[in-house]
């Protein structure tokens, strides 16, 4: 029943922004096909993304306040881009192959530093090191731009503030490729991940190989979390709420909790999406505004219902 | 405490020093923003700049005066050091504050407006008053206003002026460069904005379909994003129908504004 429901909003969120638009355009025009459609299906991977990469980000650290960018993949995206324009490096794909380029340097940097410890990949460490490499990333993005001289450089910020407006058939097609990958990951790493929730002593006792699964965790979320960041810049609260959001409903086995993040996540952004393109147009608010606007509220009620019942 | 100091900050902000009346002419001035600049060389006060911003590149002679730095906002230190007797700033938050500190240290500061083509002409007098030249100064002043006044032709092309790709940020009728639109006859497609610049949906720019994309370009380049996907649903971009703006001459107002609508009236027509 609460499958049919999922997938049912999945399907409504992906039909509405198809049909709704700030302008009133015929269903068989190119603006429909080639815009509109484009960014709804991107809207849903990306959100989809988002939400099973915070899912397995919060059962890896064990702290429910994880979220994909946590780990210091939008300071390193943000560096990446802001470089990226301040070099004038040009062409179509310049900018998402910076961010993306500068997401993976930040990943592999605080992976580096949460292996620390000799072999073990020690969940604190990698929190700590996520908030300071995110927060080092973001203090040299942040001197590029207030001493370089481009005036296009302070737009950058906005990029950084994510949105969809670059969705095109081809970042589909990127995405659609990339994401199956590391999605594939976790779902094979579903039942260690139950396991892990436990502790990870009684997990190595359950016969898990703990140091394993976490390294393929870490890697494979911020790997989705890197090519959200790289085509649509940093969309806030999807991958820390509708973890959760999923949680209170599906339970804590991540064999169902993953495919409901993904496709919560992916329903949530393609609905936040149409709503960020129509309720005020012809402008466009930041699509991250509107996800925190439907999502906390949301999250706010079934935390409530939850802890009465 | 706090509540005090607010108050005390209020009532400083309220008895603004252009307020004051103009004692004596200016004779070391430093001017922080372009337009400013053009104006002052335009009324012959321009060999009394000891400073000016980085932006200030017209005319030439501007390049001689010394930098203070891009203004934005303004180095109070590197201002002082000029030991200007008048500081002209554009009227912006952070420059109200920046206007405080100077007159702190005994500096004559005025804060003019300069968003659209109505504040050409107020500032180009009170230029004229403080340097005491205001006849060449009445004269620019009346020049302008015929020019923001004068009654808009009808409109022959339509356009959208895109300042960013991503997201797509276009310039509403609350502009500048809208006014400048108008008054070479094209159409500003979001006219209906009434904001100087906002985000649109890239899908907008496609179904309002206007004839030309105009962007600011000092190099003379199609932008960056023409080569996007995404961006070639947008018919003007599709067919390469750019407007590529010289940034000094058409992103600020000034004595070349007439200059910069001839010029966007000869491209129209091409």
């Amino acid at each position: 029943m609460k499958w049919t429901l999922l997938i049912a909003a999945t399907l409504v969120a992906l039909a509405a922004s198809v049909l709704l638009g700030p302008a009133a355009v015929p269903l068989n025009s190119d603006i429909v096909w080639n815009l509109r459609a484009p960014r709804a299906v991107l809207a849903f991977l990306v959100g989809g993304a988002l939400g099973a990469s915070g899912a397995s980000l919060q059962a890896l650290v064990r702290n429910p306040l994880a979220d994909p960018f946590l780990l210091g993949l939008s300071g390193g995206a943000g560096l990446g881009a802001v470089l990226a324009i301040a070099l004038h490096l040009s062409g179509p794909w310049a900018l998402p192959l910076a961010a993306f380029a500068g997401a993976i340097a930040a990943l592999v940097l605080v992976y580096r530093m949460g292996m620390i410890g000799g072999g073990a990949l020690d969940p604190r460490v990698l929190l700590l090191g996520g908030v300071a490499v995110g927060a080092f990333a973001a203090a040299v993005t942040t001197a590029i731009v207030s001493l370089a001289d481009a005036a296009e450089l302070r737009n950058a910020f906005l990029w950084l503030w994510g949105g969809l407006s670059s969705a095109s058939w081809d970042a589909v097609v990127i995405v659609g490729v990339y994401t199956p990958i590391p999605l594939l990951v976790l779902m094979g790493a579903s039942r260690p991940l139950d396991l892990l929730a436990l502790g990870e002593e009684p997990a190595r006792y359950l016969g898990a190989d703990v140091e394993r699964v976490k390294r393929r965790v870490y890697l494979a979320a911020s790997l989705l979390t890197a090519a959200a960041v790289a085509v649509s810049g940093v969309i806030g609260f999807v991958g820390l709420v509708v973890p959760h959001i999923s949680r209170l409903t599906w339970g804590h086995r991540h064999r169902a909790l993953l495919p409901a993040a993904f496709l919560g996540g992916g329903a949530l952004l393609a609905l936040a999406d149409t709503l960020a393109r129509t309720v005020v147009a012809p402008r466009e608010l930041p699509v991250g505004v509107v996800t925190a606007l439907i999502g906390v509220p949301v999250f706010a009620l079934l935390l409530r219902r939850w802890t009465v019942a | 405490m706090i509540r005090r100091l607010f108050l005390a900050v209020l009532m400083l902000a309220a008895c603004r020093p252009s307020d004051h009346p103009a004692v004596q002419a200016s004779n070391r001035i430093v001017s922080l923003l372009p337009s400013f600049t053009e104006i002052l060389f335009a009324i012959g006060a321009g060999d009394r700049l000891v400073g000016r911003t980085t932006w200030c590149d017209y005319p030439d002679a501007a390049r001689d005066v010394p930098s203070v730095g891009d203004g934005m906002p303004p180095n109070i230190e590197a201002v002082a050091a000029t030991k200007p007797d008048l500081v002209v700033l554009y009227n912006s938050g952070p420059n109200v504050t920046a206007a405080l500190q100077l007159e702190r240290l005994g500096i004559r500061t005025v804060l003019l407006d300069m968003n659209r083509f109505e504040d050409l002409g107020p500032a180009t007098r009170r230029l004229g008053q403080l340097t005491g030249l205001e006849q060449r100064a009445e004269s620019l002043a009346t020049t302008m206003d015929s020019l923001t006044y004068r009654p808009l032709p009808p409109p022959i092309a339509s356009i959208a002026f895109v300042v960013w790709d991503n997201p797509p940020i276009i310039i509403g009728a609350g502009s500048y460069l809208s006014q400048l639109a108008n008054l070479a006859g094209a159409r500003n497609v979001f006219d209906d904005v009434a904001a100087p610049s906002a985000q649109v949906s890239l899908e907008t720019i496609a179904a309002r379909n206007p004839r030309w994309i105009a962007v600011l370009s000092d190099s003379g380049t199609a932008p960056a994003f023409a080569k996007r996907r995404e961006w070639r649903a947008v018919p003007a971009v599709r067919d390469g129908r750019f407007l590529l703006l010289p940034g000094s001459l058409f992103g600020r107002p000034g004595p070349r504004s007439a200059e910069a609508v001839r010029r966007l009236q000869a491209m129209l027509g091409r």
